[in-house]
């Protein structure tokens, strides 16, 4: 009898132990943070600097003993696999993520297609997401509630303000070149009627294929309508050829925006001061004074991948991960929790506050930047801007 | 209504005809010689436009001089995928057609390395640098240097390779191969060396190509691919393993792409070329600079 309980005592004993180390184990494990890499195929490229804020993150909040977890800190670890740049592959890869590897997180892929793709899956799930890199109108059909997104950078939005400040600048007439691809093409459907409705005069409107390789005829014929503004929706590989063609024409409109291009490194390393008073879009500066942690941000990104961030995806995906750590800083894991805090919560950010509303941030507005003295500045509205817009110098 | 003599359009039409011709020039010469469609022509354009921005990013030696370096090292690297490579499938293969077939398959899986390795090595971050990028007045024009540059080395390199092949020794014998391998093989033509050769040369040239087009894009993994397309369009305008017809092609697909779309919008670029593409596939399917055979 007396061994029968010793060893049940034992037993228990045993038990008591491993249970008490596997609590402890558990609470030091590290959080188990998803999400699906673009890290081939078509958007590899415009990706990386998403990934690159992502870790850059990861890294500062290991640094700091780790991620704040309403009280408990925990070190985060990631798991994330290529989708190719693939939406189907994606959605397999979040279901793979919430089932399967039992993620505690989930970050955001990259893009507008594949932020629509993921969004079944999470809605499913009941997982909330905070996406980043999207910017598109139909993003605002998605149901509220499990998917959010910080940007200002809808087409529909953009277009009215450009035309505004177009406005502002005296603009009567203006040419537009377009790629032929998504996202510029959504921006051309909503700029057109904005620059009728401002009285502005379209004297060109001709798009272009994306795998283009030279732009001379079509800026050729811009120089010869001579209009006051040249609109170049472009993308950043043919972003370079409008700028080595309208220097090579001579382009000389004290206006001039190029949609996407401007924001990235490798553009002022190709064209330096020749890219100053090119207007473009963007609603990020470090030279915002009141967003105190924006410059710290450009500053940590430039010391860890030794090249500056992108003025786009870069500060937004770091925006997307900041709201994450002070809504699980607040709710815990606890999805239910996470989704009524990201909802309602103000939070600041290397953006500035953002406050959601369904699916939007209600707290940005829409903006339209300037390269000036090697920076981007936001240069319209007027309330919002860093430096006041200036005509475009001449090529040099 | 733009001018059709401005000096602004044919200056374009050149320096995209010089660097079509470049690109084209090492993919037709493979193809000629060896019947391997080389799917990765792309990317080793790409690994010599990584070359000539590292090498001017470190050490400030821009893209003219680290050319020969990537003359080299492209040529060396050719060697090695032909003899661990595509000679196997050149030996493995009894058909033209299992040639081409087998060699699509392989090469495109090289292709897919190279852009991964790439992208793994330095990111997918797009990279550039700013060099001989100063605006030169010629009469009544404007062009920046860069451009200049690449079409003078383009078009010497290409002319350079069609003297090469019309005069030396080594030349002849890969024309000889390229025409009838068949009869060069009896007169005593050393096939495997002018094969090895060819790739090699083809490589070297995809990696100068790269270099110079580094100047005036930005070099990223995936750069490759359009380039590749392209280069088929040119040989197939041309005539597969026709180089000098090549050359010609390039210079049509150039004119398209410049007074083509003057003529009509930029957004016809790629009807206009594909038009003609299918047009000639279809009613000259030796080029429209072959003759009756398909090599020359």
């Amino acid at each position: 009898m007396k061994k029968t309980i010793g060893t049940a005592f034992a037993v228990a004993l045993a038990g008591a132990i491993a249970l008490l180390g596997s609590t402890a184990a558990n609470a030091a494990d590290p959080v188990k943070i998803g999400f699906s890499e673009s890290k081939t195929g078509l958007f590899a490229q415009a990706a990386t600097s998403q990934y690159q804020s992502y870790n850059l993150w990861r890294e500062q909040v290991n640094a700091a003993g780790g991620l704040d977890i309403a009280g408990a800190k925990r070190k985060v670890e990631f798991v994330s696999y290529d989708d190719q740049s693939n939406p189907g592959k994606a959605v397999q890869i979040y279901e793979k993520l919430i089932t399967d590897d039992k993620v505690d997180l989930l970050l955001a892929p990259w893009g507008t297609s594949l932020h629509l793709a993921i969004a079944g899956v999470i809605e499913r799930y009941k997982f909330p997401v905070v996406g980043n890199t999207a910017a598109s109108v139909q993003l605002r059909k998605l149901k509220a509630g499990n998917i959010w997104f910080p940007t200002s950078l809808f087409p529909d939005r953009q277009s009215d303000v450009l035309a505004a400040l177009l406005k502002d600048r005296g603009v009567a007439t203006a040419a537009l070149v377009t790629n032929q691809l998504p996202y510029t093409q959504e921006n051309k459907s909503f700029v057109v009627p904005a620059l009728k409705k401002a009285g502005i005069e379209l004297v060109i409107n001709e798009d272009y294929p994306p795998n283009v390789k030279d732009l001379t005829a079509v800026l050729t014929k811009v120089k010869n309508a001579k209009p006051d503004a040249v609109l170049a929706y472009t993308y950043p590989a043919d972003a370079v050829l409008y700028m080595n063609g309208a220097r090579e024409v001579g382009l000389d409109q004290k206006v001039q925006v190029v949609l996407l291009g401007p924001q990235y490194d490798f553009f002022g390393k190709i064209f330096g001061a020749a890219r100053n008073g090119i207007l473009t879009m963007g609603h990020w500066t470090p030279a915002r004074k009141d967003w105190p942690s924006a410059k710290a941000f450009a500053d940590a990104f430039k010391a860890r991948w030794k090249t500056d961030p992108d003025f786009l995806d870069a500060p937004l995906a770091y925006v997307s991960v900041e709201i994450l750590q002070q809504a699980v800083a607040k709710a815990g894991l606890d999805k239910d929790k996470l989704r009524k805090i990201i909802a309602g919560t103000t939070f600041a950010t290397i953006n500035g506050p953002v406050k959601f509303e369904g699916v939007m941030n209600v707290a940005l507005p829409t903006m339209i930047s300037q390269i000036q003295g090697g920076t981007q500045h936001i240069v319209w509205p007027a309330k919002e801007r860093t430096a006041e817009a200036i005509a475009k110098p001449a090529w040099k | 209504m733009v001018d059709l003599f401005s000096g602004q359009l044919l200056i374009a039409a050149l320096v995209l005809a010089a660097i079509y011709g470049l690109v084209a020039l090492g993919l037709n010469l493979i193809y000629g010689t060896m019947r391997l469609l080389n799917v990765a022509h792309g990317e080793i354009l790409m690994l010599g436009g990584y070359l000539a921005y590292w090498t001017f990013t470190l050490t400030g030696v821009g893209p003219v001089w680290s050319m020969f370096l990537a003359l080299v090292l492209a040529g060396a690297f050719g060697a090695a995928v032909y003899r661990t490579l595509c000679r196997r499938v050149l030996k493995s293969s009894r058909l033209i057609e299992q040639i081409e077939a087998n060699s699509l398959l392989l090469l495109f899986g090289v292709s897919i390395i190279l852009q991964n390795v790439i992208a793994l090595s330095f990111t997918a971050t797009a990279r550039a640098y700013p060099y001989l990028d100063d605006i030169v007045r010629i009469g009544s024009f404007q062009v920046t240097m860069d451009r200049l540059v690449v079409l003078g080395i383009g078009l010497a390199i290409c002319f350079a390779a069609i003297l090469f092949f019309r005069v030396s020794s080594t030349g002849l014998q890969i024309r000889a191969l390229i025409q009838q391998s068949d009869a060069a093989l009896l007169v005593g033509v050393d096939v495997e060396r002018m094969r090895l050769i060819s790739f090699s040369l083809g490589f070297a040239i995809a990696g100068v190509a790269g270099c110079l087009i580094s100047m005036l894009e930005q070099v990223s993994p995936f750069m490759g691919f359009p380039f590749t397309i392209a280069a088929f369009v040119v040989i197939i305008l041309g005539g597969l393993g026709n180089l000098a017809g090549g050359l010609a092609g390039a210079l049509v697909l150039a004119a398209i792409e410049v007074y083509g779309v003057a003529l009509t919008t930029t957004s016809m670029r790629s009807i206009l070329i594909y038009g003609v593409f299918i047009a000639v596939l279809v009613w000259r399917p030796q080029g429209l600079f072959g003759g009756r055979s398909m090599v020359r």
